[in-house]
């Protein structure tokens, strides 16, 4: 690898997803290129059908790719076999998705341990790691419920503490959300901006500008490339008074 | 008309939509009805032969002989007794050895005239009656001897040409036999190391020639009987009758005669009903499942309809067209395919019954076979469409196709073991009807096995020990044979339609559980195993259902228990071994396929 | 309206003051009735005068004369650009931003999703302002209220300028 102090986490080469053949040829991925740094925030913002959801599905090691390569800490993810991937999922990759997928017969505490068990936690490790999570995304009282009995707002932080249950490099979150009202929103915000505080490397696809907001830099996509990259740090120069026209 | 094509439409669209759900439908009706089909087939086999020859024949209510010429008097007074409506013979009766291209048997020689006789004036099934020169055997004689119209037999040293094969209601049919001649008979197998008298007639066959041929062989042949065939003003009453007349007469009842004839066909009838009993329960299990996931899964969709504007009368009846489709191919393949397998079944003993015919279906069967296949499709329709109608349209919609159960105690369990096991428990806890679905599936059929085991010994040990021929063992053997090969095949029918509906009722937590890090291995694993611990639970479960099993067929045949050989213990070892293999075998394609399902899809189609 | 709007409508090819008109008209539908003309005419008066346009003499002869085409002058097709490639806020006039999308598109001055593209990044950078001030506010404060304002509005410009990209997008496909 190089030697540059800060390799990318996560790194995209040329990344392609074909889906159909001939006339009904999709590129639903075509060309990206990609490097994400530790401990950044980045948000991918399309319109719906922009393979903004496949890029991440290929990022995670969820999807193959028809061509390109995808680098996870230094090391080729695109060619693993299902296996190695499914592994790699339990350590250095989460998703979070839009509708939560959650397990609706498990409850909060059960469905956050799961990760931790799949990747051969001894039960009590799990278990412990689980109520602590929770406790940390403020859902301590709710660790026995189902799924069924919470908001969605914290549903989706059930979701969130499963994700980071194994402490991966990096967390994936599809539209995290695209089912949410805005107080909601805001709740999940708080939270996404918590774990960029606390350096966790973080990729959100949304359509959601306010959640994009919240990254350091954005990417929009448009027909499976990505355009324009933003950084967003800086906007106003801390002068929220022109936010309304009181400075100019 | 309109309504009715869009009823059809949307049926068809829906059917088309879910090809697998609606072929594995398809093959639990049909194995359903195939079932039904044979049984009821077989049991009109059963029981009407003796029947229909009876009226065909215009038999005897009462056959009654004297061993002795000087006793002919008695018959002939018999035959003016009060009671007695008509009458035929006496005919002469003689012992004899019949040889026909090398095999030979014992005979019982019965003198006719060529004008028929006013009561059992035996039915001609091919050839002709009676004429100088020329012998009619009894079809099942017949049959067993191989002897057709037309081939050259000797009988008491004289040649004749066989005429005809014939079936009378006034004996049964061989190998069983009632006797007739002065020496003496003995049916069934001879146990061994015991000589019979010399001139003891063994499992004799039943021919006919003319009277005054009769009277010339007993001239070199031996003495004489005398058979009179009567039929009485009350056919129901003949026990009153041979209590009055009875003294150096020798009486057989009609009824006797039909007991005997269906002696052998009722044990097998018993089996095949057993077997029915058995496959019905295999049926059921696996429509429950199939028919189950679709109901859930069809008050959605219900709701869907409903939202659209579609009426509660509009849904139901596209349900019910959807499910009277799948019934009625199902019923019709049925009914077909059990209709050609019922004469592989009855083909030896339909002439041991004494029928001319193969068995065939009546209406009745048809009626009823349809009739159940359509009751499917109604229930079927029925409890959606009433849950539809009276639940919103909104909470149908929003219901999950069919949400999961929680069962705790397991989930806490899983957690304490390797991956594989955990998914399986939990896919065991989602859904524990259809595990206890499984395990009864495998223990009836294990049960099943276990019985066929013990049968297959107790028959295996017969020819030794007199109660059944060796063709009655052959017979019998077959049936059990045609029942455990549906039994098997339904069986893995079964495995097959449920490891694939969890598959595809698991198909959303499978990906998710994928996508949090199991491996395809461990999810195909799982899916596998989760099929492979019920089935061994049916099968130690089945071995003392198939004791108890085989215990209720002794009791109903009457049987003797207490010879019966149960199977050994490395037999059932192996059965059990057999059966979780076997499982796991079937259950392997299905689960490789649902562990191995792109995650992304899956993901993306369904919400939580 | 401002001077820029009617510099860039002259950017695709000179014009007479009747054609600039009606192109405005084209541009802005219904909204444009309210257009008065004389003060296009005073507008370009000004921009003459300020050296941004000049009036250019039709090659075909004299029965044309009382009408004057106007042209840009290199200082005003500067003065475009800059307009073009400038981000407005926080007052955001909605429509001269769409004139700017369709005289940037007529004139192949940029291409529209480029403009549109840098408006978003711009309103993005001040909704992540503007959010992370509401998030360290405390919920019921009056200061949070007014956060909760610029943030919606933000978020409504952001989803028109959803809408401009999708629409700009479709023309060019479409064309």
């Amino acid at each position: 690898m190089s030697e540059t102090a800060d390799p990318p986490v996560l790194h995209a080469r040329a990344l392609r997803k074909e889906y159909g053949k001939g006339e009904g040829l999709v590129r639903a991925v075509d060309g990206v290129d990609l490097d994400i740094r530790a401990g950044e925030t980045v948000a991918i913002m399309g319109p719906s059908g922009c393979g903004k959801s496949t890029l991440l599905h290929l990022l995670g090691g969820l999807d193959r790719p028809s061509g390109g390569e995808v680098l996870l800490n230094g090391r080729r993810i695109d060619n693993l076999s299902e296996k190695a991937l499914a592994r790699m999922r339990r350590t250095d990759v989460s998703y979070v998705f839009q509708s939560f997928h959650l397990m609706e017969e498990l409850t909060a505490v059960e469905n956050v341990e799961l990760s931790a068990l799949l990747a051969g936690c001894s039960p009590r490790t799990a278990r412990r790691r689980a109520e602590e999570l929770l406790d940390q995304l403020g859902l301590a009282g709710r660790s026995k419920f189902l799924p069924s009995a919470l908001s969605g707002g914290q549903r989706q932080r059930v979701a969130v503490a499963r994700a980071l249950s194994n402490e991966p490099l990096v967390v994936l979150a599809d539209e995290p959300t695209g089912n949410l009202d805005s107080a909601a929103t805001l709740d999940v915000l708080q939270l996404f901006d918590e774990l960029h505080e606390y350096g966790q490397t973080l990729v959100i696809v949304t359509h959601d500008a306010r959640i994009a907001a919240t990254a350091d830099r954005m990417f929009s996509m448009r027909d499976g490339v990505l355009i324009d990259e933003t950084r967003l740090t800086g906007g106003t120069n801390g002068k929220l008074g022109a936010l309304v026209g009181l400075e100019d | 008309m309109g309504r009715i094509l869009l009823v059809v439409r949307l049926a068809l669209r829906d059917l088309r939509q879910r090809r697998t759900e609606a072929a594995l439908l398809m093959i639990a009706i049909l194995a359903a009805t195939t079932t039904l089909t044979l049984g009821l087939v077989l049991r009109e086999a059963a029981s009407d032969p003796y029947e229909s020859t009876r009226a065909a024949t215009n038999g005897p209510d009462v056959v009654a002989h004297v061993a002795r010429p000087t006793d002919l008097a008695l018959l002939e007074e018999l035959a003016t007794a009060s009671g007695v409506t008509a009458h035929s013979g006496p005919y002469p009766v003689i012992a004899g050895r019949l040889q026909a291209a090398g095999r030979t048997s014992d005979v019982q020689v019965e003198g006719r005239d060529a004008t028929i006789a006013a009561v059992d004036q035996p039915e001609v099934t091919q050839g002709s009656w009676v004429s100088g020169g020329q012998v009619v055997l009894e079809a099942a004689f017949a049959d067993a001897l191989d002897v057709n119209v037309g081939d050259p037999v000797t009988l008491g040293g004289k040649s004749f040409t066989v005429a005809g094969v014939a079936v009378t209601a006034a004996m049964p049919p061989h190998p069983a036999a009632s006797c007739i001649v002065t020496t003496g008979c003995v049916n069934g197998a001879i146990p061994q190391g015991r000589n019979l008298p010399a001139r003891l007639l063994h499992n004799p066959g039943l021919v006919w020639l003319t009277q005054a041929e009769v009277r010339s062989l007993a001239l070199t042949q031996g003495p004489m009987s005398y058979v009179t065939n009567l039929k009485l003003a009350d056919p129901g009453d003949t026990q009153a009758f041979v209590a009055a007349n009875s003294g150096a007469l020798i009486m057989q009842t009609w009824q006797d005669i039909l007991a005997e004839a269906t002696d052998l066909a009722k044990d097998s009838q018993i089996l095949l009903l057993i077997g029915a009993w058995l496959l019905g329960l295999l049926a059921i299990a696996s429509l429950s499942v199939l028919v189950g996931g679709r109901m859930a899964d069809q008050t959605r969709r219900v709701g869907l309809l409903k939202a659209v504007g579609g009426t509660p009368g509009l849904v139901a009846a596209v349900l019910l067209a959807e499910y009277l489709l799948v019934a009625l191919i199902a019923a019709a393949a049925g009914l077909v395919i059990g209709a050609l397998t019922a004469p592989l079944l009855t083909e030896s003993s339909a002439g041991l019954v004494g029928s001319a015919g193969t068995p065939s279906l009546t209406w009745s069967t048809i009626g009823l076979v349809t009739a159940v296949a359509l009751g499917v499709a109604v229930v079927a329709t029925a409890v959606p469409a009433v849950r539809g109608a009276r639940s919103s349209t909104v909470s149908a919609l929003a219901n999950a196709a069919r949400p999961p159960r929680r069962t705790g105690w397991l989930i806490a369990v899983s957690t304490r073991l390797p991956v594989p096991l955990l998914l399986t428990l939990r896919l065991t806890a989602r859904q524990p009807r259809r595990v206890v679905l499984g395990v009864v599936s495998i223990g009836v059929t294990v049960s099943g096995i276990y019985v066929l085991l013990a049968l297959n010994t107790f028959l295996g040990d017969q020819p030794g020990t007199g109660a059944y021929s060796e063709a009655q063992v052959i017979v019998l053997r077959h049936v059990l044979g045609v029942w455990m090969g549906v039994l098997l095949a339904l069986a893995a029918v079964n495995a097959i339609v449920i490891t694939w509906a969890t598959v595809l009722d698991n198909r959303h937590s499978s990906a998710l559980t994928r996508a949090l890090g199991a491996t395809p291995g461990e999810m195909s694993t799982a899916l596998a195993v989760a099929q492979v611990l019920p089935a061994f639970a049916g099968a130690v479960l089945g071995l003392p259902g198939g004791f108890a099993l085989f215990a209720a067929i002794n009791a109903i045949t009457g049987g003797d228990g207490d010879r019966a050989v149960l199977p050994s213990l490395w037999q059932l070892l192996t059965l059990v071994v057999g059966t979780v293999f076997a499982v796991a075998v079937l259950t392997t394609v299905p689960a490789c396929i649902g562990g191995r399902r792109p995650v992304t899809e899956t993901l993306q189609a369904e919400p939580a | 309206m401002r001077q820029e709007v009617v510099l860039a409508m002259l950017a695709k090819e000179p014009s007479h003051g009747y054609q600039l008109r009606a192109r405005l008209r084209e541009a802005l539908g219904p909204l444009g009735d309210a257009m008065n003309a004389g003060h296009i005419y005073v507008t370009l008066t000004r921009l003459e005068k300020a050296g941004l346009v000049a009036v250019e003499v039709p090659a075909d002869g004299a029965d044309r004369s009382d009408r004057k085409a106007y042209g840009l002058t290199p200082d005003g097709q500067q003065r475009v650009a800059e307009w073009i490639a400038e981000v407005s806020w926080p007052k955001p006039d909605l429509a001269e931003f769409h004139l700017k999308l369709v005289a940037a598109a007529s004139a192949g001055l940029a291409d529209p999703l480029t403009v549109v593209d840098t408006q978003r990044r711009e309103l993005l950078r001040r909704l992540r302002d503007a959010q992370r001030a509401a998030m360290a506010e405390s919920a019921r404060s009056n200061a949070a209220l007014l956060l909760e304002g610029i943030v919606l509005r933000l978020q409504a410009d952001l989803r028109w300028l959803e809408a401009c990209e999708q629409n700009w997008t479709h023309r060019r496909s479409g064309s």
